[in-house]
């Protein structure tokens, strides 16, 4: 495996909304259009975390669903694993395993229901299937609780089982929307816990978040997305410069942000 | 492989679930049961039956059926006429119950015919007919029984039941569609379960139809429930002692069968079209309501409006209450309901396509 392989690369990526009557009044704006995401370019590496940094509404959750190819880019490409987001969405769907909480787990059924049904959804052979679902079920011990209904789990079991659920297909890329947003603190270790077994596994992983503490946990880079644009964009150590809390703050006020 | 998986999922979900099992056929249950009681409170046996049957030929089989009659608390009474014919019109005028015709030498020979002629639209005339073949078939198999009824089905209480069925069934099949698509298409998108599969790879064709194909085939079960329910009760509660599965030629229940399989499809679809369009189950409750009362007046227009034309085949749910009545009044519009069936069918086609499009539209499916 080559050393500082890009698989991820996003180029001049631009997305603007129309925004609704109703958006408009709860805003309490008289914009019709709203740009999210203005020209966003990066690239992503083998093996390592990624981390977009930004407060809310900087685009975060409408790039990573851009590079998911659930919202289709207004201009722009971008590149997973050799594959066009706007060209091949199906391609880039089979390389990555996209995480959200807005994605949910029917709760009627069990995890190795779903498991199954994933692993299908994915064209994943059954006998492979069936031996990652072994492998992944005793590492993060739901072997247990295989036989449960999801909507009788606990939060953390849960929580597991989506995680694990949405890497049946063994994808190369992980992309993670605010990963630990909402949850309690045993849960977020979890997640955390996942992350940093997924890039021992040589996975590579784009995830999002406004908490400078996760960032400084789990990234190998890191950009800071502040109005649908990287304000800066490097190895931790480079972005951070001894403070990542201050040097964010320095660029948010730089772009005429007020705290 | 996909798209199996997904089928297999929509019925797994359905068959696993008692409560959704049940919801969906009880109805066809509740309406048997309280349209037999309704029936059997308004049509009881008030008084003991007298039964005035004609004879042609003679056997001593007669006393049977006397028997027969006298333990249910009825009486006989056997009358002779020169004239078979004039026999018969007393039937057909109601003068008379029935008239039973044995061949020459009944009693002596092997092998006799005993044939009863009745009115099916009669109750005591019918009733007659019941018992007398009971009696006749308990005495033993060395003759042959043949019955005709001398009045077709034609009567009101057969018009208005022909007439009505179409907008019961349509009725049925549609709440029966709306109990199930709702709750998996607009359940699944307001819950987020349905971006959960959009994210991987499977076709948008494939999810579209993978919904509405097995969500057919479970709304055709409660269709078909609702269905038996009332043609099996119907008849009890207008007072006919009629078997209306037993009125019709093949064909008939063939085209019949055909309308229902081809209106389902095509609500199913249009309830999950509207439901992929809405944000939550209860705006999806909204439209579908505007729906049903769309295709509820479509169907009353079939109903109450009679002679519609053959150009109603282009018009879905309306083709299927038009011709379905027509094939329940012993008529065999065969073109019409073929390709009543094809237009829903078509339809249905149609409705996939654009649910397929809605699927792979961000602004329906991840838009604020
Ligand atoms: N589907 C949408 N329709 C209209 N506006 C949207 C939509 N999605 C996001 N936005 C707007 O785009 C901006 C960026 O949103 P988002 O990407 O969710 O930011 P973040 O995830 O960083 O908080 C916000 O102002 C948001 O209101
Ligand atoms: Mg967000």
């Amino acid at each position: 495996m080559q050393e500082h392989e890009e698989i991820v690369r996003a180029e001049n990526l631009k997305k603007t909304f129309t925004l609704s009557k109703k958006q408009q009044r709860i805003e309490q704006t008289g914009e019709k259009r709203r740009v999210a995401v203005s020209g966003l370019s990066f690239s992503a590496y083998r093996g390592e975390i990624y981390g977009l940094l930004g407060p809310n509404g900087a685009g975060k959750t409408t790039t990573l669903r851009m590079l998911s190819t659930l919202i289709r880019p207004d201009a722009g490409d971008a590149f997973l694993c050799g594959h066009s987001i706007v060209k091949e969405p199906r391609r880039v769907r089979d390389v990555i395993g996209f995480m959200t909480s807005d994605l949910k787990l029917e709760g009627f059924f069990t995890p190795d229901y779903l498991f199954d049904f994933f692993g299908a959804m994915h064209g994943v052979e059954k006998a492979a299937l069936a031996t990652r679902k072994k492998e992944l079920f005793s590492r993060f011990g739901i072997d247990k609780f295989s036989e449960v209904r999801v909507k009788n789990l606990s939060t953390g079991m849960l929580q597991k089982v989506s995680l694990v659920v949405s890497i049946v297909h063994d994808p190369e890329i992980v992309i993670f929307d605010e990963p630990t947003n909402g949850l309690d603190v045993i849960t977020a270790k979890v997640v955390t816990d996942f992350l940093e077994e997924l890039r021992r596994m040589g996975k590579s992983i784009i995830l999002s978040t406004h908490i400078f503490s996760l960032v400084e946990k789990l990234c190998d880079r890191v950009g800071i997305l502040l109005n649908g644009r990287l304000a800066a964009e490097g190895s931790l150590e480079a972005v951070a410069k001894g403070d990542l809390e201050r040097t964010f703050f320095a660029l948010y006020e730089g772009e005429g942000g007020r705290v | 492989m996909k798209f199996l998986a997904l089928v297999k999922k929509e019925f797994h979900r359905f068959f696993h679930d008692p409560r959704l099992i049940t919801t969906m056929l009880l109805p066809g249950l509740v309406i048997f049961l309280l349209y037999s009681v309704l029936g059997e409170a308004l049509n009881t046996k008030a008084e003991a039956r007298h039964y005035d049957v004609y004879l042609v030929g003679d056997s001593a089989v007669t006393r049977v059926i006397a028997q027969a009659a006298t333990a249910g608390g009825d009486s006989v009474e056997w009358r002779r006429l020169g004239d078979e014919e004039e026999a018969m019109d007393a039937v057909r005028e109601g003068k008379a119950t029935a008239v039973i015709k044995f061949s020459e030498n009944f009693d002596a020979a092997e092998g006799g015919k005993v044939e009863i002629f009745y009115d099916a639209s009669n109750e005591v005339s019918a009733a007659f007919y019941s018992l007398a073949t009971a009696a006749l078939n308990a005495y033993g198999m060395r003759f042959t029984v043949a019955a005709q009824s001398l009045t077709s089905a034609e009567t009101i209480g057969m018009q208005v039941l022909c007439s009505i069925l179409p907008l019961l069934i349509v009725t049925f099949v549609f709440s029966a569609c709306m109990s199930v698509t709702l709750e998996s298409v607009a359940g699944e998108k307001e819950r987020g379960t349905l971006a959960t599969v959009l994210v991987t790879s499977v076709k948008r064709s494939h999810v579209a139809l993978g919904k509405i194909f097995p969500l057919a085939c479970i709304s055709m079960l409660g269709a078909l429930s609702s269905f038996l329910g009332t043609a099996l009760s119907m008849p009890k509660l207008m007072g006919l002692s009629l078997n209306m599965l037993g009125a019709y030629g093949f064909w008939n229940y063939f085209l019949i069968l055909l309308l229902i399989l081809s209106v389902v499809p095509l609500i199913v679809s249009l309830i999950a079209v509207v439901s992929a369009y809405s944000k939550s189950v209860k705006e999806a409750s909204a439209y579908t309501g505007m729906l049903m009362i769309l295709s509820l007046i479509l169907s009353l227009v079939a109903t109450f409006v009679p002679k519609m034309g053959n150009w109603t085949v282009a018009i879905p749910v309306l083709n299927t209450v038009v011709f379905m009545q027509e094939l329940l009044a012993g008529a065999l519009p065969v073109w019409q309901s073929l390709v009543s069936a094809g237009v829903n069918l078509v339809l249905t086609a149609a409705l996939v396509f654009v649910m397929t499009k809605m699927l792979s539209d961000e602004r329906i499916m991840f838009g604020k």
